[in-house]
């Protein structure tokens, strides 16, 4: 669109004259400008300037045969020349007249509006103008049909002066379809020269309408006259020497409504519902982009042919230089200087054809087609059109191929052809890998090369190879075939032995795989290279014991097309101590044996052998370990490194998924191919220590109970032991009371670790985390040694309870890492009140009627009684045992004060010692007096 | 019949399971060019398949001169169609034959649907559809 002419682009805006007063002309001009709508300013100081916009008389053009259909300057000069109205500004003095008229004159001036004048004034120039011309249209009387185009095409623009829009398009179109009908009919010019210049007013007229339309919001309109211009012209394509001008104008067409459409896409977004005619797409730049893309290369390639076929290149551009585009529109001719002045003169097609050669080579195709397509992708990327966006950047990167910027090549075709092979569309995966192993074959890039050749080689194709005749729209991979990846996997497999080399074009040497310069790939879980080899590993047991020998299957799966032949297989573990070798027997002068180290395991192999589609299955005894990287290697200069798979939870591969081919499993065992880990658990050694809980009988709440605990080393030594003690309420739920959420007292707490007794050293043994909970450390003992304590412990409440207690201590060291063994008991206490007190008041006779018969509990106090006012009454305290130990009752107090009356027991067995009752004996017995009198 | 015509299946995981170049000028060597075309043209597709209850969908996209045209199966499967010729009503019925002959295929036992239709009868079918109706 910028090619055009900035007069075309922008809707024409009225042109006024001043003359005189100069000082004056900036003031009005900056005024006019900032109307709606705006007006230019031609400004003239002075009178004697004024003959530059005086009319030279014309001749009547009817008279002669034109030369063209309209000039190249007609519209500037209305825009820029010719003014609608020209005003004259004198200053008062110089002013003579009528005194009485004096008066009048200045009340006019007061009420003159300068722009609304201007504004009318101006429109009926151009409305006068537009119908003097549209009447010399009605008459017919008009020789030639480029006069009747040129003056449709001057009413249309005298219209859009006026902002008359409706006519203005009108009368473009008028001129459009009289334009169509010329094609075959003119014979002014030469053949190719007419149909250029046909089409370059085309464009013009088209640009026009397009524009009209878009701006008035009518896109479907907009897109349906595109689509109707597109169809009228499309086939136009001219003589076969400059048909790549047709092509570079069908391109512009495409470009300049993307362009357009932009410009607009803010407005129409909203307004656009597909129609019946037109599908959502049809709005978009992003095809039309595509599109003039499209096209472009089409005229490169006629361009191509063109120049290929046309003489010398010094004789197109020697003689090229005098032409030039003439005063019409479309039209070229040769400028001869006769002194100061230069006329023109017409051509012969056969220069234009030169002309017209000499001005394309200048242009750069590539980066032009490049950057259309950027748009178009990053218009199709907005739209989440993802698939679309990807054939852009294919297009793209063919486009950087072509013009040898093979590493931006590279860089596209990697992300297209992740798209592609997630979706699996094989055909054209093959198409961008065989650009991309060219690319990195042309960068040098071995490893590269051999990633894609080793994929393609991989790919399920399986046409049986079709002879292909090489064609240009093909990539530098031949069709997709069998024999085609037979010969790519032949290629491949003979540079990463070393026996040939990869051509480069970066340094003229060709680049091998040597020792020098090793090759490493990497295969992971997502790699795309697991179609090319797919290792998995599975242990045969879930669960070994140390030092138990165990099962293991390597199984390994390649679509190569070729057998693969394994020299050597290292398989690696995150216990590097139970790494082990295996290699192939049949190649025993491999040198790549020479890498193991002395004291690594290694397994000779009969054979190790790929073929395609068939697991390699392999199993071996292995000791006591976990499993973590398989690595196998392969060629002296060559590895690959794999990482392993569980056959349990192995992906398939996925674009030979869904292919005719045969399942198998990886494993002999299916049941091991679908439950086989590659990774199996260890178990600790078997504990050789003793750990002991000594009780005796229920425990009693209140009292502090002893638990011995011991522990004997009798197979082992005891380094860095610890203990830990954990209580836990043996009908779930904890050890406090419900109300556990609130602040921490003992007051809720049932049952309650206190501490450790019986230790050698007191200070800090015990480490109390929680009331539940308790860490110990054991000193160190030798085999044979024994250690002790007590865990003291007191229930608050009857509670039975588990006593957890394990005992943790590495055999061998007291590295802190060092391997751990557990020892775990545990234990059942019940805990049981031991006393249970309980009170009873002796009745009082019934002396008088007016005394309660019955002592009845109040209604706020649960245990709360009447008794009488001064009068004796008997208390009866109830203790009885209710374990299955006898107690000694030594003493029993019942206390009495002003509010309360409590009660303590302390018993005595001999044994063991209650020295405080729970506050709930506390309760049952504490009793409150009230008084009551008879009323 | 058609001088370009490129038939694929797509299944709903978009995966191609079929192919065929069925034109009367059977070029193999540009059948990825309509493959790109077409597999471009999924992403209409995907669009224009939630918004009609119809299952052909004529011309989609337009690439030049070459139109796509798609029937979507009630499983999502994905006729897809890239031709020159403007014969609406023969592509409708190739459409729909060759669904059928896709349902029989579905309702084989061994075939596992979205995996590749191998069977060389289904080909010479869709050929011969192809020679009838394009």
């Amino acid at each position: 669109m910028e090619e055009y002419p900035e007069e075309l682009r922008t809707p024409p805006v009225a042109l006024v004259a001043l003359v005189g007063c100069p000082e004056l002309h900036a003031v009005i001009s900056t005024h006019l400008h900032s109307e709606q709508p705006p007006i230019n300013t031609l400004a003239l100081p002075d009178f004697s300037k004024i003959s530059l916009i005086s009319k030279t008389p014309k001749q009547p053009p009817h008279s002669a045969q034109s030369l063209g259909i309209f000039k190249r300057d007609w519209l500037l000069k209305h825009r820029t020349r010719v003014p609608s109205v020209v005003a004259a500004l004198f200053t008062s003095d110089h002013v003579s007249g009528d005194p009485a008229q004096w008066l009048q004159l200045c009340t006019d001036l007061e009420n003159l509006k300068l722009g609304n004048i201007f504004a009318e004034l101006s429109n009926t120039y151009y409305r006068d103008e537009g119908r003097r011309i549209k009447t010399c249209l009605e008459r017919k009387s008009i020789s030639s049909v480029e006069l009747s185009i040129r003056y449709c095409f001057k009413v249309a623009v005298y219209a859009e002066f006026r902002r008359d829009w409706v006519e203005a398009l009108r009368f473009y179109e008028d001129a459009y379809y009289t334009l169509r009908e010329m094609i075959g009919t003119s014979t002014r010019l030469p053949a190719i020269q007419r149909l250029v210049e046909i089409k370059t007013v085309a464009e013009q007229l088209h640009f026009k309408i397009l524009t009209l339309l878009l701006h008035g919001g009518k896109v479907v309109e907009a897109i349906t006259w595109f689509h109707q211009h597109n169809t009228s012209y499309k086939g136009l394509v001219g003589a076969p020497e400059v048909n790549f001008l047709h092509w570079e104008w069908l391109s512009r067409q495409f470009l300049v409504l993307a362009e357009l459409l932009d410009m607009t896409s803010a407005t129409i977004q909203s307004t656009v519902i597909a129609t019946d005619k037109l599908s959502e797409w049809e709005f978009s730049s992003a095809y039309y982009y595509q599109l003039a893309a499209h096209y472009l290369k089409e005229k490169r390639s006629c361009f191509e042919l063109t120049l290929s076929m046309s003489e010398t290149a010094s004789d197109i551009d020697g003689n090229a230089e005098s032409v030039a585009p003439s005063v019409y529109v479309g039209q070229f001719a040769r400028l001869l200087e006769q002194g100061d002045t230069y006329t023109m003169q017409p051509i012969t097609d056969e220069e234009y054809v030169r002309y017209a050669l000499a001005e394309g080579k200048r242009f750069q195709d590539s980066f032009e087609i490049i950057a259309l397509l950027k748009k178009s992708f990053e218009s199709y990327t907005n739209f989440k059109a993802q698939r679309m966006a990807s054939y852009c950047e294919f297009k793209m990167a063919r486009e950087y191929f072509s013009v040898n910027e093979f590493g931006n090549a590279k860089l596209l075709f990697d992300s297209i052809a992740s798209l592609y092979r997630k979706e699996g569309w094989v055909t054209l995966l093959w198409e961008v890998l065989g650009y991309l192993r060219e690319c990195s074959r042309i960068l040098g890039s071995v490893k590269d090369f051999v990633e894609y050749s080793l994929e393609m080689a991989a790919l399920p194709v399986s046409i049986a190879g079709v002879q292909s005749l090489s064609s240009k729209e093909c990539g530098p991979a031949d069709p997709a075939s069998l024999s085609q990846r037979e010969i790519i996997h032949k290629e491949v497999f003979e540079l990463v032995r070393g026996e040939s080399g990869l051509a480069s074009n970066e340094e003229n040497n060709s680049v091998r795989v040597t020792g020098d310069q090793p090759l490493h790939l990497e295969i992971d879980l997502v790699s795309p290279l697991r179609v090319v080899l797919l290792a998995s590993v599975a242990f045969h047991e879930q669960i070994v014991k140390p030092g138990a020998p165990t099962l293991l299957t390597l199984s390994f799966l390649s679509q190569l097309p070729h057998t693969v032949e394994i020299d050597q297989l290292e398989i690696q573990f995150n216990q590097s101590v139970c790494n082990f070798t295996i290699v192939n027997g049949q190649r025993p002068q491999s040198a790549a044996i020479s890498n193991v180290q002395p004291g690594h395991r290694v397994e000779t192999a009969p054979a190790l052998m790929l073929s395609t589609n068939k697991w390699l299955r392999l199993t071996y005894d292995i000791k006591s370990d976990q499993s973590g990287k398989l690595e196998c290697v392969s060629g002296p200069h060559f590895t690959i490194c794999c990482r392993a798979e569980s056959p349990a939870s192995m992906n398939d591969l996925p674009l030979w998924k869904f292919e005719d081919r045969v399942e198998t499993f990886p494993t002999k065992d299916p049941g091991l191919s679908f439950s086989g880990q590659k990774a199996t658990q260890v178990e600790e050694p078997d504990p050789l220590v003793d750990l002991q809980l000594g009780v005796s009988g229920p425990a009693l709440v209140g009292e502090i109970f002893a638990i011995p605990i011991t522990i004997s080393a009798k197979g082992h030594a005891v380094h860095s032991g610890e203990l830990k003690i954990n209580l836990v309420d043996t009908r779930g739920g904890g050890l406090l009371s419900p109300r556990e959420v609130e602040p921490f007292s003992t007051d809720n707490l049932h049952v309650e670790l206190l501490g450790v007794s019986g230790l050698e050293s007191e200070d800090d043994n015990i480490r109390k985390i929680q009331h539940s909970f308790g860490l110990i450390s054991v000193p160190f003992l030798n085999e044979g040694d024994s250690w002790s304590c007590n865990l003291e412990i007191k229930w608050y409440r009857p509670k039975p309870v588990m006593l957890y207690v394990s005992l943790g201590y590495s055999p061998h060291s007291s590295e802190p890492n060092a391997q751990k063994v557990n020892v775990h008991k545990s234990l059942e206490i019940e805990g049981k009140t031991a006393v249970v007190f309980s009170h009873q008041y002796m009745l009082p006779f019934r002396r008088d009627p007016l005394l309660f018969s019955k002592i009845k509990p109040g209604p706020d106090s649960d245990q709360m009684a009447s008794l009488p006012l001064n009068e004796t009454s008997i208390l009866i305290v109830t203790a009885k045992n209710s374990t299955e130990v006898p107690l000694q009752l030594l003493s029993m107090f019942i206390e009495v004060d002003d509010d309360d009356i409590g009660s303590l027991a302390q018993c005595n067995t001999g044994l063991r010692t209650l020295q405080t009752l729970h506050s709930s004996c506390l309760e049952k017995s504490s009793r409150r007096f009230s008084l009551s009198f008879p009323r | 019949m058609a001088s370009t015509a490129c038939f694929m299946i797509v299944s709903r995981n978009d995966i191609p399971i079929y192919e065929a170049e069925v034109g009367a000028a059977v070029k193999e060597e540009a059948a990825h060019q309509h493959q790109f075309i077409l597999h471009a043209a999924l992403d209409i597709v995907q669009d224009l398949a939630w918004t009609t209850s119809a299952m052909f969908l004529k011309a989609v996209d337009r690439f030049n001169d070459l139109v796509v045209s798609v029937y979507v199966t009630a499983g999502h499967t994905r006729l897809m169609l890239l031709h020159d010729s403007r014969n609406d009503d023969g592509i409708k019925s190739f459409f729909q034959e060759v669904h059928e002959l896709y349902i029989k295929i579905l309702l084989n036992p061994l075939y596992i649907p979205g995996s590749r239709i191998t069977s060389s009868c289904f080909d010479t079918k869709v050929r011969a559809l192809a020679r009838k109706y394009l």
